[in-house]
């Protein structure tokens, strides 16, 4: 038998204990993987390709505040717009939705593909949307799960705004980072808000990379000491800045997936000691027969890692396999990153090394003797 | 006839090793479950104990929250002369209106949170008597002054009295800070409604608050609010209204009962592992007990308690351990108000009792496949076992 053979026998000799042992580690790896893809779902918001020249300007006092329209034509002459356009978010309740479903935004048609670039949709529904007032798009995601249809007539009854909102379906777009959105004309709320006059906040875009630090200092100067002052912030920005929002939570998180990473290493440790301990006798046989000390450590080193490995590779894939189901959805991406399964298998790798630790060093200072007259 | 109870603890201690390792797994799975769940406990006893019975709380229908609720001038001046609101000793109807919303305030650490300013008419405080001043003095009207919660004070920068703060066009200095009662008014920063309105360019208030002098009353209120067509407003008692704030409380249950049956499936291989090595070093223990005359049903049973046992000890160790977060405060995002709201951990006998029982469920689950193995072990292989 070689030795690689020898190893796999002894490690699935107690086929039970085994699987006990492997699927502990599974089932550690693949909470600490879903808590760390949640975490990094809620701390670094995934990113599309364009976002770089994009920019967000809200209320400096705070995004619950508005901006006054009149604000449109002093940011669009600075120099380095390429284009600017209203962005408000609706927050309508869909349906019998009792929490909001997905989020409705309303912009310029004119300008929506110009700024948001990666989103897909037919020349012929984009013309339909600009042309129709009261039209929406709506992103692919949102429509499958609600079941909307191209025709469709759907009401927003509004929580943040004291109107509702009837909207025509005239096109499901496709391709961005989260389609789950609903864009419609801010033109529709704004007379249905009896000529509001006001807009939540601006988005625009940057002819080029090299012009936005620049731009963005232009825009918080034009309008400092006003009674309306804004932050501009790039995209990435204006994100991270609701990361700070989540407070304890990620804290929280983090002290989880240390507690399972811990606990999971006592099981697999005690079960490690538990198996060795019991094949003593044939380890003093094998001393005997004149195997060296570094050769048996090495055995048990190889079992124990194997085990540990093997458990670490059924939970990452399994939630590899679970996320891109999609059936997780709970964030719009749950993405498992390289480097999250990297960590994973690591920490299963040290698991595997940390869990022999002890039944190798009694190993190596156990007589042969001694070995021989183990019972247990 | 009955195997004593002392055998199968007294077994427990003898394979210390992976028993402790068993016990502690127990306790860990323990422990997380009790946290997080205290952690929507405290939410919602944040919510629950906002408000004073007495009182209705008058919003625009459709709202969600009272930040996102507009009342005009002319409609709180209706309001506030309905029929079968209490007065105060000069005459005056105790109704409040209010303006809350939302500002950005730098964090201790770094960052910024999203902060609620409530503006408040001078009988909005007598209103809601569980806002207590703790140090400094009262707001001055047109002062630009402000009063903090003290426990939201100890999580932003620039919250201390004398200290100020810049937002929107003003420049507020805390001249005051006040204890919430352990209520969602921890959570906010208090000044004058009508220098707020100025400050923040709002001409409408968020909210009424008002106290009708007795139930038929209140009823009477509500209804004369939902019949008005034109005033589009709705009104529901305050506690009601607190009580419904707490979307964020569904989430981190969801989030409780996932590590909890996951991390579970986990601590259940532990006792497993350990409660068969137990079994299969006590083999001849079990054959010899059997040929004394012990029914296999007492075995299983026996195994089965020595399982709970160990479990429970877990669980006991995991309360134990989950006590040193108990009144700890955190502060996350709300999602009704999009703002930080401050609460506590709550440990309560509930809870402690739901973690108790969740382990010894653990040690059940764990235990029962080894004792069906050692009740079904053969007695005459079982002796000559090594």
């Amino acid at each position: 038998m070689s030795l690689g053979g020898f190893i796999l026998k002894n490690a699935l000799r107690n086929k039970r204990r085994s699987f006990l042992t492997a699927g502990s580690v599974a089932i550690s790896m693949f909470l600490f993987v879903t808590l760390q893809v949640a975490l990094r779902e809620m701390t670094i918001p995934p990113e599309d390709v364009s976002a770089s020249l994009r920019i967000a300007v809200r209320n400096k006092i705070s995004l619950a505040n508005t901006l006054p329209a009149r604000q449109l034509p002093a940011i669009s002459r600075l120099p380095g717009v390429a284009v600017i356009t209203p962005f408000t978010f609706f927050g309508g309740k869909f349906k019998d939705d009792d929490s909001l479903g997905f989020a409705q935004f309303g912009v310029d048609p004119e300008k929506f593909l110009r700024l948001f670039g990666e989103a897909k949709i037919p020349a012929d529904q984009l013309a339909e949307w600009k042309k129709t007032r009261d039209s929406c798009i709506v992103g692919k995601d949102t429509a499958k799960r609600y079941g909307l249809k191209i025709g469709d007539r759907v009401t927003l009854v509004g929580t943040i705004f004291p109107v509702d909102l009837e909207l025509k379906i005239a096109g499901i777009y496709e391709g961005t980072i989260d389609d789950t959105n609903m864009w419609f004309h801010h033109k529709y709320l704004d007379e249905a808000m009896n000529n509001w006059g006001k807009v939540g906040m601006w988005w625009l875009k940057a002819e080029n990379a090299g012009v936005v630090p620049d731009l963005l200092r232009r825009i918080n100067a034009e309008f400092a000491s006003t009674s309306a002052e804004v932050r501009a912030e790039t995209e990435r920005a204006f994100q991270m800045s609701f990361v700070s929002m989540w407070g304890n939570i990620s804290l929280l998180i983090n002290s989880i997936c240390t507690v399972v990473v811990f606990t999971l290493a006592l099981v697999t440790a005690s079960t490690m000691s538990m198996a060795i301990r019991e094949r003593f006798r044939e380890l003093a046989v094998l001393k005997a027969l004149g195997f060296r000390r570094r050769q048996l450590v090495a055995c048990i080193l190889a079992e124990s890692l194997g085990l540990a490995l093997a458990g670490a590779l059924i939970g990452v894939g399994g939630a590899a396999i679970l996320f891109s189901s999609g059936k997780f959805s709970f964030f719009p991406v749950f993405e498992l990153t390289p480097r999250i399964a990297g960590l994973a298998f690591l920490i299963g790798g040290l698991l595997g090394v940390i869990a022999m630790l002890a039944p190798a060093r009694s190993v190596s200072r156990m007589s042969v003797v001694q070995g021989l007259k183990t019972l247990d | 006839m009955k195997l004593p109870l002392t055998y199968n603890l007294r077994s427990v201690t003898i394979r210390w090793r992976s028993t402790l390792a068993t016990v502690l797994c127990t306790a860990l799975v323990v422990a997380v479950y009790v946290v997080i769940q205290s952690l929507a406990v405290g939410l919602e006893k944040s919510s629950g104990n906002t408000g004073d019975p007495r009182n209705l709380l008058v919003i625009r229908r459709g709202a969600t929250a009272e930040s996102t609720s507009q009342i005009t001038p002319e409609q709180y001046r209706i309001i506030r002369y309905f029929k079968g609101i209490e007065r105060d000793a000069t005459g005056m109807p105790l109704a409040s209106s209010d303006l809350s919303l939302v500002i950005n305030v730098p964090r201790m650490q770094g960052g910024e949170a999203n902060a609620i300013v409530r503006g408040v008419s001078p009988l909005g405080a007598k209103l809601r008597p569980q806002v207590r001043l703790t140090a400094g003095r009262w707001f001055t009207p047109g002062k630009r002054e402000v009063i903090v919660s003290e426990r939201l004070a100890a999580r932003l920068a620039g919250m201390q009295i004398g200290e100020s703060f810049k937002t929107g066009p003003a420049t507020l200095t805390v001249v005051g800070q006040f204890d919430g009662d352990r209520s969602a008014f921890d959570s906010e920063i208090w000044m004058d409604v009508n220098e707020a309105r100025s400050i923040f360019d709002r001409e409408n208030f968020s909210s009424v608050l008002l106290r009708p002098v007795d139930d038929a009353a209140r009823e009477e209120i509500i209804r004369q609010l939902d019949g008005d067509k034109r005033f589009k407003l709705r009104g529901l008692p305050e506690e009601l209204y607190y009580l419904e704030q707490t979307g964020a409380v569904k989430l981190i249950k969801i989030l409780g009962n996932f590590l909890a049956a996951t991390m579970s499936i986990g601590a259940v291989f532990a006792a497993m592992n350990t409660m068969y090595a137990a079994v299969g070093a006590r083999t001849r223990e079990i054959g010899t007990l059997r040929v004394l005359g012990y029914r296999r049903k007492t075995i299983l049973a026996g195994i089965l308690i020595e399982g709970a046992f160990l479990a429970l000890l877990g669980g006991a160790i995991g309360c134990a351990l989950s006590f040193f977060f108990n009144g700890w405060s955190v502060g996350t995002l709300s999602f009704e108000t999009f703002s930080e709201s401050v609460f506590d951990f709550r440990i309560t006998p509930k809870l402690v009792a739901q973690g108790l029982a969740f382990s010894i469920v653990v040690g059940l689950v764990g235990s029962l496949l080894p004792a069906i193995r050692a009740a079904r072990l053969p007695v005459i292989s079982a002796l000559k076992a090594t």
